[in-house]
């Protein structure tokens, strides 16, 4: 017997890049998180090869899940071929082995900045939202340490408020992206600065979505079947985004969230935000089942 | 087709890269030699905030990046995040250090003496222009002293402690391995004392001395004096399977503490200590942690403030990621805009 | 000023505090109070600053802890024994049933919100999820504090020390609190502007027979909207009976002193 046959051959970094005892933590804060929805779960947070606020969180959860029979697909403000999720997806690849894919449907594991596909997600789907702040009330109490201790008493008073003063203010709320969200009728959670057309997609959704900050070394969870209600008045109803009569002038799509294109001559045209599903549909592929039909939510 | 054509990430962020690097040009081991042994204040720098005790890779993330502070600090820190924790080594203490540098500001002289080491506190900062036009600047060689110092010294708060001038820390016995350790632990409010020390240790240098000169110039209500700093060598002790403890070697690390007349009856101290030697940091980081007590939220001088704002991956990948697209983000609150704004419109419309 | 006439009193206090003491390290903040408010009345607290008036008031306001002592509200469903509840069960029993004005309406406002808002916010903390009548309520809860409605959104910070006291009084009262508590509201105001300011305190109190607490320096200001007064020096209750009679025949040297240095 030797230290040779007692041990592996040398190597620069374990299997998906974080040590065991960093997965085994992100293992143990996922489980708590999906324990209590929608609460954050400090976690320690390693450094990973690329730049804080880059989707380090959300790049941790994903090498803590990821295995070799995983197809992984990452997308950035929609697309696959945005250069951020083109340079996670190569480092998931590198180091985990795992397939990747654009493909939604296909995916097992998909890693998303700002989006959610526009094809339906299924149970055996796992959803990963990066986060840059995990805290849907810093903007009424920057300090984390108070912003604890009101979740810890469901004090969402101040939260309201701002809605509130929105409607005061504007006439109608203003908040765009990152719409605060009660989860589970318990922890108001920011689902990440996903649009407003994306948040009914994680109510009562047959897949799990883990929402993870590195930088802030925060993670929470909405489980399958839970519910998401985005704060509103009873009688100022929740609207998306107006983009249900907007046409893709490459595929000529409608019905799906739209990135504006604006044009020399003054006027936008639109195309689908969703980059494969744009793919998909101009080359006449039949998309999976759609969150949304004519513009509308269907759950 | 159309969609596809601008489907070119994957190349183009290679390329991006390519272009970087081809700057720099080849990083040989030569290179990072010289950069080891060239640069040491930059090496304790970097060693400092990586939390990282190893010039050879501390030069070589400084060679691999070009120099980009930020970046090889990154390097580092990725590269720790990965490396097992085999051991903790035996606590230090001050009269226990291999010490090279040694002041004291509240008094004129300390027991052990003022011992000034290493320092450019005094040169004369003029740049060595000779070397533009082809000369060599060789520095002065040392002379020896009549009398050399020791090598240990006392730390100034036990004779102080002794005075009745500071308080005593209440030191309750830590069990080594119980020690919390911020790199597998998040960092919570109030924070632990270990947490808050290790966090400064780790803190942007920069970014330190923005928040403590601050401090300094007001916005904190406790006017430091430099007690102590400090810039030694301590000796990792760990121990060997069969029992056996020994030392794996020295680190180096500079330590200040500062300390205050404002108070009940007794001086209040600051501490602030860190792996290589970096002065500005320590005392700045002093200067934050003397002030710290009681100070209100959102205050530069609040622990929460001052840990989280001067953590250097986090701030500089947070500001860097500002270059990320927002377009997303952007349209869903243009909308939001674009509606209100037609609202208003349509009730300034007469009637 | 119409001084509101005495009124009669049930037989069981609303509030209640019993042997309450409370030390910072060496300072005696208060030693062995007790207090009763019945349903309806208005106590008067006076004492010079340090006499504990104040600390008092926080702890009626469940922010502050004693160190001993009992404190009650006569309310369905509230615990019997306050200061032994978590900081939780505190936190909602005061959103819930106490009101409070402060002195300094940076403590007691959301100076950059709207006034409206400041309001809605205890509306809203209550569970009202329903914009129009948030909106309705809060314009109701400013016009009964006298708040000119044409500025009900503007942010207290644009408003003046008397408007600011007004919109601490509306969200005080917007959930019509079990008990009142009102911490030197008026000092600081201008002579004129005060004197309207309780004018406003005390028609509500004739008309919603708010029970009261008011703490003040200014033996004037207890004069006139207190029906019985507590005089508090140095952490102890020195002197405590009806308005008339401890202001006309004070039996404590300190009282007699306050009242003669007054007059």
């Amino acid at each position: 017997m030797s230290l040779d046959t007692l041990t592996r051959p040398w190597k620069a970094f374990s299997y998906g890049f974080l040590d065991a005892s960093a997965k085994r933590e992100m293992r143990r804060k996922i489980l708590k998180a999906i324990a209590v929805p929608g609460c954050q779960m400090p976690y320690a947070s390693r450094e990973v090869p690329i730049a804080r606020g880059w989707g380090t969180g959300g790049l941790q959860a994903t090498l803590t899940l990821v295995n070799p029979g995983s197809v992984v697909k990452v997308i950035d403000q929609g697309a696959d071929d945005s250069v951020n999720a083109a340079s996670i997806r190569r480092f998931i690849a590198r180091v985990s082995g795992a397939a990747t894919t654009l493909d939604t449907v296909q995916a097992t594991i998909i890693q998303s900045r700002h989006r959610v596909p526009e094809e339906k997600l299924r149970a055996d789907q796992v959803l990963v939202l990066q986060v840059p702040n995990p805290e849907p009330l810093r903007p009424v109490e920057p300090n984390m340490s108070v912003a604890r201790q009101m979740h810890a008493d469901a004090d969402y008073g101040r939260m309201w408020l701002q809605l509130y003063e929105q409607i005061v203010r504007s006439g109608r709320v203003m908040q765009g992206a990152s719409y605060p969200s009660l989860v589970n009728g318990r922890h108001v959670m920011t689902p990440s600065p996903i649009p407003r057309w994306d948040v009914p997609k994680l109510n009562m959704a047959k897949h799990l979505t883990i929402l993870s900050a590195g930088r802030e070394k925060r993670l929470f969870a909405v489980p399958p079947f839970t519910r998401v209600e985005p704060l509103v008045f009873d009688d100022v109803p929740y609207r998306v985004e107006d983009h249900a009569g907007l046409t893709c002038h490459r595929s000529g799509a409608r019905g799906v969230f739209m990135n504006e294109i604006p044009q020399e001559d003054g006027t936008s045209l639109h195309e689908v935000s969703d980059s494969q599903l744009g793919v998909k549909l101009l080359n006449g592929e039949a998309p999976g089942e759609m969150w949304y039909r004519d513009g509308v939510f269907r759950p | 087709m159309a969609y596809v054509a601008t489907r070119g990430g994957e190349r183009a962020i290679e390329q991006a890269e390519r272009l970087y690097r081809a700057q720099m040009g080849e990083v040989t081991p030569a290179r990072v030699a010289e950069i080891e042994r060239a640069l040491p204040s930059l090496i304790d720098r970097v060693m400092g905030e990586a939390s990282l005790y190893a010039p050879d890779l501390a030069a070589l993330a400084l060679a691999q990046s070009g120099g980009d502070l930020y970046e090889a600090l990154l390097l580092l820190r990725a590269w720790r995040s990965t490396q097992p924790r085999l051991q903790i080594a035996a606590p230090v203490t001050q009269d226990r250090m291999l010490t090279h540098r040694r002041i004291s500001a509240a008094f004129k002289d300390i027991p052990g003496g003022q011992i000034l080491g290493p320092t450019l506190d005094y040169s004369h900062r003029l740049l060595a222009t000779e070397v533009v036009q082809g000369e060599t600047f060789t520095p002065v060689p040392v002379e020896k002293a009549a009398n050399p110092a020791p090598a240990c010294h006392p730390s100034l708060a036990a004779w102080q402690q002794a005075q009745g001038l500071v308080a005593a820390p209440s030191l309750a016995p830590v069990d080594r391995d119980s020690i919390p350790d911020l790199t597998k632990e998040p960092l919570l409010f109030p924070a632990k004392r270990a947490h808050t020390l290790q966090s400064l240790a780790r803190a942007d240098t920069g970014g330190v001395l923005a928040l403590g000169y601050s401090a300094m110039r007001g916005y904190g209500n406790a006017h430091p004096t430099v007690n102590e700093l400090r810039l030694s060598e301590a000796e990792v002790i760990v121990r060997h399977p069969n029992g056996t403890e020994f030392s794996a070697g020295r680190v180096k690390t500079s330590q200040a503490e500062v300390v205050t007349t404002k108070g009940q009856g007794t001086l209040r101290l600051g501490f602030c200590a860190t792996l290589g030697w970096n002065e500005v940091k320590t005392i700045a980081g002093a200067t934050l942690d003397l002030n710290a007590p009681g100070a209100p939220k959102g205050s530069p001088v609040n622990e929460e403030f001052f840990l989280y704002h001067t953590e250097p991956v986090e701030s500089s990948g947070f500001c860097i990621h500002f270059k990320l697209p927002h377009y997303v983000t952007f349209q869903s609150s243009l909308d939001a805009l674009r509606d209100a704004k037609a609202q208003r419109n349509k009730t300034e419309e007469p009637a | 000023m119409e001084r509101a006439a005495p009124r009669l009193v049930r037989a069981q206090p609303l509030l209640r505090m019993a042997d309450v003491s409370k030390r910072y390290g060496d300072v005696v903040a208060l030693e062995h109070v007790s207090a009763e408010v019945y349903p309806g009345e208005v106590l008067g607290i006076v004492g010079e600053s340090g006499s504990g008036k104040s600390t008092l008031l926080r702890m009626m306001n469940l922010e502050e802890l004693p160190d001993e002592g009992r404190y009650s509200l006569d309310l369905p469903g509230v615990p019997e024994h306050l200061f032994a509840m978590d900081g939780y069960a505190r936190r909602m029993l005061r959103a819930r049933h106490i009101g409070i004005v402060y002195q300094n309406p940076h403590l007691g406002l959301l100076m950059k919100n709207s006034s409206s808002g400041n309001v809605a916010e205890r509306l809203l903390v209550a569970g009202e999820r329903r914009f129009s009548v948030l909106r309705e309520k809060a314009k109701q809860s400013l016009e009964a504090s006298e708040f000119p409605l044409e500025r009900m959104d503007a942010p207290p910070i644009e408003l003046s020390g008397g408007m600011q006291q007004r919109v601490q009084l509306a969200k005080a009262i917007a959930l019509e609190p079990a008990v009142l508590l009102l911490d030197e509201p008026t000092t600081g105001l201008d002579v004129s502007v005060q004197a309207l300011v309780l004018d406003t305190l005390k028609r509500l109190q004739r008309e919603r027979r708010i029970t009261m607490v008011i703490v003040s320096h200014d033996l004037g200001v207890i004069r006139t909207m207190a029906d019985r007064v507590m005089v508090m020096r140095r952490g102890r209750v020195v002197e405590a009976g009806l308005v008339d009679q401890v202001f006309q025949d004070p039996q404590a040297a300190y009282t007699q002193a306050l009242v003669h240095a007054k007059l």
